[in-house]
């Protein structure tokens, strides 16, 4: 039974007292694709909602396109995010929102050869492409998501589509979730229009309309259980200057909990929280599209650091049969980004920056969990911290030799002048001579930049409680009122970006949640 | 532990913390340099001369031309200092053991044939630290070599002072649209 309720309100760290307790029908730990979604249809449906989001609240005025104030303020761990070793970055959300703020706004759907690995061996039977359907369409519609747009195209994906279409590899236009796009290029640091459609401008906005309440800057700690059942939250309120702890927001949550803090935190809570973690496959199987940059430079300009960042992907090489396969897109190439991701120091890091007008960067991204490869696995430390641990598995180290060499080949069909590979000690490629050099190149843990902006996995789905975490809805094997509604319930990577994906199983769990409680 | 599984663990595993607990008197004959331009919130003098000095080389600032701040001008030392405040403690602490290994003459002469603190060497020499850092066939100095040079070139990029040299404008102007 539905009911109206006052519009809710967003509630800052800095505007919580010391100690606060709320109770509710649902706490939803986080706020970006899945628990944004989640808290729209738990509220529409008239339930009291409660969204805990450990990240602070910023509006399109705070956006202000500096690299030095959006990484420390929009991702995690300031922007430091990465595996134990360092070798892969992290690039993901943290803040009102979640992901979705500093997404390149590309939208796919789930590709219904994942769903098939998923159902044949993975026990995910019963979420298949016409189960999805209206829940795609209804993100895609809230999302302002259209068809691709040539306009959309900048010359940094100009040369991708251009060399792709060259050599036959059938390029395609990416559809995007903006509505009056000005195509700026900072995406990544939060759109200082709003026209990037995030979870906070659309079914976050949707959830506080309906009723919900938002505290940001609260990083919850614990799930407190009770004889099978969820029955808590606990967070820490942080002090958005220092990032410590200044007090403590308790919401019980009388008919449930949903878990959305994404891939790597939300297998995190449930180990720090020792609940349902029995079968000992929480945080297990993570993965993160391990993405390899190359660089090529043109005669011409480029400016890859303004227009649309992704327009054009290439997924010609997504089924490589027995092999990992991968996907191309483009990166906008700002400059901390770049020197972070350019191989070197001092002068001879210098020649490289100073060509950044001229730059094209290309992403090959590393479809993990398909092949023999098991991704990596997310740990707690003692004292609480996260922690990700990713090796390299051969498969992928093949996959990734191959990719840059195609990658290669095709910036030298689009007319570079030269390519260079970010291996510390870079290979010049110049011809198609030089493209066995790469396979004679170590490819090493931080001997070569990689990046990971998709993290998927740790907490699967699926329907035998001793191989996933949660059931095809998204509900705990034994918790029964504890959901998870993000991207760590994906068995296996997506092998495209996961956004749309990820809105979508969310409605469609938390729809099911909804008509199972009645309310 | 035998050593394949402390080199497995990687820089935050807890190798470098092993290694760093074994020299305790690094920071004796520190080169202090110029003061920090601004409170510390986290390292100590001697930690952030180390971490000063390291910038200086990493960034492409000195040789470059007047053009090219350095590191010193940007006080890179100084704002990876206020972001590390903000991180995890152990991240901090982790840290902090890193830049006591770097300034090692001790594990400088173990790993480059350089036995002088990292802050007394010659730039030269310093380069050569570096370069046997992010060179090394050992996952963990590769790790902490990308800890610093990432965080260096993160505060010194990030820079508008920079942005021309590197040929990058800066952000557009937002177009007015209604809120």
């Amino acid at each position: 039974m539905s009911r109206e309720r006052a519009p809710g309100v967003i509630t800052t760290g800095a505007e919580l007292p010391a100690m606060s307790a709320h109770e509710v029908d649902y706490a939803i730990v986080g706020s970006g694709a899945g628990g944004g979604t989640a808290a729209a249809v738990l509220a529409a449906a008239g339930a009291k909602v409660v969204v805990v989001e450990e990240g602070g609240h910023y509006t399109r005025g705070d956006f202000n396109m500096q690299e030095s104030w959006a990484y420390p303020a929009l991702y995690q761990e300031h922007g430091n995010r990465a595996t134990d070793d360092l070798a892969i970055m992290i690039l993901q959300g943290r803040n009102v929102g979640g992901g979705t703020t500093v997404n390149w706004t590309s939208s796919f759907r789930t590709p219904p050869a994942t769903l098939r690995l998923w159902a044949d061996r993975h026990g995910v039977r019963d979420v298949d492409a016409a189960t999805l359907e209206p829940h795609f369409a209804a993100a895609e519609a809230r999302l302002d998501v259209g068809p691709g747009n040539p306009d959309d195209v900048n010359a940094n994906n100009r040369k991708l589509m251009d060399g792709a279409g060259k050599l036959g590899w059938h390029p395609e236009l990416i559809r995007r979730s903006v509505k009056g796009c000005a195509r700026l290029g900072y995406c990544g640091m939060g759109c200082p229009l709003d026209a990037k459609r995030s979870s906070r401008t659309t079914f976050l906005a949707d959830a506080i309309a309906a009723g919900a309440d938002v505290y940001s800057d609260c990083r919850v700690t614990l799930v407190e259980t009770d004889r099978g059942k969820a029955k808590a939250v606990v967070a820490e309120v942080l002090d958005r200057a220092t990032d410590r702890p200044r007090g403590r927001l308790v919401v019980h949550a009388r008919k449930g909990v949903v878990l959305a803090g994404g891939a790597i935190n939300t297998p995190a809570l449930l180990l720090r929280s020792h609940a349902g973690t029995d079968s000992g496959v929480v945080g297990k199987r993570t993965f993160l599209h391990p993405t390899v940059p190359l660089v090529a430079f043109y005669d011409q300009p480029i400016e890859s650091f303004y227009g649309a960042p992704q327009s054009v992907s290439v997924h010609h090489f997504a089924d490589r049969g027995a092999r990992v396969g991968y996907f191309f897109e483009t990166a906008a190439a700002h400059p901390m980004l770049s020197a972070i991701a350019f191989p070197g120091f001092g002068d001879a890091q210098r020649r490289i920056a100073e060509r950044l007008p001229f730059v094209q960067a290309t992403l090959a991204l590393l479809i993990d969990g398909h092949h023999d490869d098991d991704g990596g696995n997310v740990a707690v430390s003692r004292d609480g911290r996260v922690k990700l641990n990713y090796p390299l598995h051969a498969s992928l180290r093949e996959a990734a030799i191959d990719a840059i060499g195609n990658m290669a080949r095709l910036q030298l069909a689009a007319g570079a002048r030269e390519v260079m590979t970010l291996h510390e000690t870079p290979i010049v490629i110049r011809s198609e001579a030089d493209i066995g050099r790469i396979a004679d190149a170590q490819f090493i843990a931080n001997g070569h930049t990689l990046f990971s902006a998709h993290q998927m996995g740790g907490c699967a789905m699926g329907s035998d409680p001793r191989r996933s975490v949660v059931n095809t809805r998204g509900r705990h094997h034994q918790i029964e009122n504890l959901w998870i509604a993000d991207g760590s319930v994906f068995p296996t990577a997506l092998g495209v970006n996961p956004q749309i994906s990820v809105y979508a199983h969310a409605r469609l769990f938390a729809t099911t949640i909804a008509a199972e409680a009645g309310t | 532990m035998n050593r394949r599984q402390l080199l497995k663990r990687g820089l935050f595993g807890g190798g470098l913390l092993v290694l760093a607990g074994t020299l305790p008197f690094a920071f004796r004959t520190t080169a202090l340099g110029r003061r920090p331009r601004r409170e510390l919130r986290l390292l100590s003098l001697e930690e952030h001369a180390v971490l000063a000095a390291a910038a200086a080389r990493l960034v492409p600032g000195d040789g470059a031309g007047p053009a090219w701040p350095t590191a010193e001008a940007l006080d890179c030392a100084g704002k990876i200092d206020a972001l590390l405040a903000t991180c995890h403690p152990d991240v901090g602490n982790d840290f902090r053991r890193l830049l006591r290994l770097f300034e090692s003459g001790f594990f400088g002469t173990f790993i480059a044939a350089s036995p002088r603190p990292f802050t007394r060497a010659a730039p030269a020499e310093q380069d050569a630290r570096l370069e046997a850092w992010r060179r090394s066939r050992l996952t963990m100095l590769r790790s902490g070599y990308q800890a610093m040079k990432r965080l260096a070139h993160a505060a010194y990029f990030s820079s508008p002072e920079v942005f021309a040299r590197v040929g990058y404008p800066g952000p557009p102007e937002v177009p007015q649209v209604p809120a």
